[in-house]
């Protein structure tokens, strides 16, 4: 098992952010986290990488808690969060001096395969960032990347591009957990998908099987959450 | 290490403007201290010393602005990315500090450089073992028993207000905090005071020679032996600043992101 949340409960000030989230991820698989805006994708998602501690319940990511373990997974926040100063050279140069499990070769290829411009961030345009930060994200060599809303603002062509670079990308045993709005666009990646209805999971289930009964991922996302 | 020295060099690309911006301010400084033209020597050095007593504190302002930046990072996101990262919290407030330190110490010696030239000129002979042991002396003691403690104060209440969003109810540590520093700051002096002296004083300088017949129409010589100074309250700030460090990173550490 590659990550464990038993009856989990973030609380914030006024609101929770996910309520009784029981939730068990094996290794090799994509998962796709869909839900309306507040449905607590992103508090899930930072609560496995460890940005966020639970009020209850336990976390357990790759055999211990995750801020513990922050070096052996990858996070992609939803938030245009590059130094305005970074170049991708920087980049390689901020990740390969943090991260052990860095591989410049296959950065420098997803740069190529993103047409990622070698140029300042504050020069670029929000899906030339997003670009360059999944770049730097699925350069590392981990076994769980956490992406939240990786698609998010971003054109069409960035889109696809970096879908096309999630399958390319994708290796035996790496577990790829993804949030997005974009969930035509995304449907074919996902082997698994969970729906986060106010914070608790509305459904969780193979997208396989919805294949079979002859149901999409969009039409059930419309189903269950609409 | 490695991850350490990428820490060292993410400080200095954030904040090379500011550290660039600060040392290129020394020419600015150093010009004004040329444009005083008053033919009084005494009057003239009065002045060039309030110009680098200025600088000085110039110098303290910039710097504790360019350590603070912290909240700046936590609303574009930098700091969560940064949260991430393998090096603890501790290394991530290190880094933080020395890159900070490093500028400061550029910056006062010269600045004390800058003293002595004043001092020269007003026909005041500092007569210290060598012109790098009177450089050493002074700013050093200064930034260790000063600055220092102002610069890891200002990331103390950087990294707080940044860990903890300060809105709500959150506001109230924050205003205590804040407001509460310039008392905290009087029962520190207090404290120092009262101890001082408890340890052999030092003499920060071999000897200073002020030839006065500049200020007098008699020829006077005044000899200085060496400049006394109490050791202790180098210590207690030294020390009370490798405190601050140590809760900084330590909330850099347990915060959330």
């Amino acid at each position: 098992m590659l990550a464990q949340l038993r009856e989990v409960t973030k609380r914030y000030v006024k609101t929770e952010g996910v309520r009784d989230l029981t939730l068990d991820i094996d290794e090799g698989q994509v998962l796709g986290v869909l839900g309306l805006n507040g449905s607590g994708k992103t508090t899930m998602l930072k609560l496995m990488a460890g940005l966020l501690f639970p009020t209850k319940g336990e976390i357990t990511v790759l055999g211990g808690p995750p801020r513990a373990n922050r070096a052996k997974l990858v996070y992609l926040g939803e938030t245009d969060a590059l130094y305005a100063w970074m170049t991708p050279r920087d980049g390689e140069r901020f990740m390969a001096g943090l991260y052990q499990d860095f591989q410049p070769e296959r950065y420098h290829e997803l740069l190529d395969f993103l047409k990622v411009p070698r140029r300042k961030t504050k020069a670029m345009s929000r899906g030339e960032r997003g670009r360059l930060r999944l770049a730097m994200a699925l350069s590392r060599d981990v076994k769980l990347y956490l992406l939240d809303e990786p698609l998010a603002g971003i054109d069409l062509i960035s889109r696809e591009r970096i879908l096309k670079s999630l399958v390319r990308e994708w290796r035996t045993g790496a577990t790829i957990v993804l949030s997005t709005h974009e969930v035509a666009e995304a449907e074919g990646l996902f082997e698994r998908v969970v729906f986060l209805k106010e914070g608790r999971v509305a459904l969780d289930t193979k997208a396989e099987a919805l294949r079979e009964e002859g149901k999409s991922v969009v039409s059930t996302f419309r189903e269950v959450l609409g | 290490m490695k991850g350490f020295a990428t820490l060292l060099w993410l400080e200095y690309r954030r904040s090379r403007v500011w550290a660039a911006a600060l040392l290129g301010s020394l020419l600015f400084w150093f010009w004004g201290l040329n444009q005083v033209t008053v033919t009084d020597v005494g009057e003239r050095a009065g002045i060039r010393v309030a110009i680098v007593g200025i600088a000085a504190l110039v110098g303290v302002i910039v710097l504790c602005f360019m350590i603070g930046r912290i909240r700046g990072e936590t609303r574009r996101g930098q700091y969560q990315i940064l949260l991430l990262t393998p090096p603890s919290g501790y290394l991530h407030i290190l880094a933080r500090f020395l890159f900070a330190l490093g500028v400061a110490i550029v910056y006062y010696v010269i600045i004390g450089g800058l003293l002595w030239w004043v001092a020269l000129q007003a026909g005041i002979h500092p007569d210290a073992g060598s012109v790098l042991q009177l450089l050493l002396a002074g700013p050093f003691y200064c930034i260790g028993a000063v600055l220092v403690p102002f610069l890891v104060w200002t990331l103390l209440l950087m990294v707080f207000s940044s860990a903890f969003r300060l809105s709500g109810p959150g506001w109230i540590p924050g205003i205590v905090m804040v407001a509460g520093t310039p008392f905290l700051l009087r029962w520190i002096g207090d404290g120092i005071l009262s101890v001082s002296h408890s340890l052999p004083t030092w003499r920060m300088y071999a000897g200073l020679t002020a030839l006065a017949e500049r200020f007098s129409p008699e020829e006077l010589e005044i000899t200085v032996n060496g400049v006394p100074v109490a050791q202790e309250p180098l210590w207690i700030m030294l020390a009370l600043s490798v405190v601050m460090l140590i809760i900084a990173g330590r909330i850099w550490q347990e915060v959330e992101g």
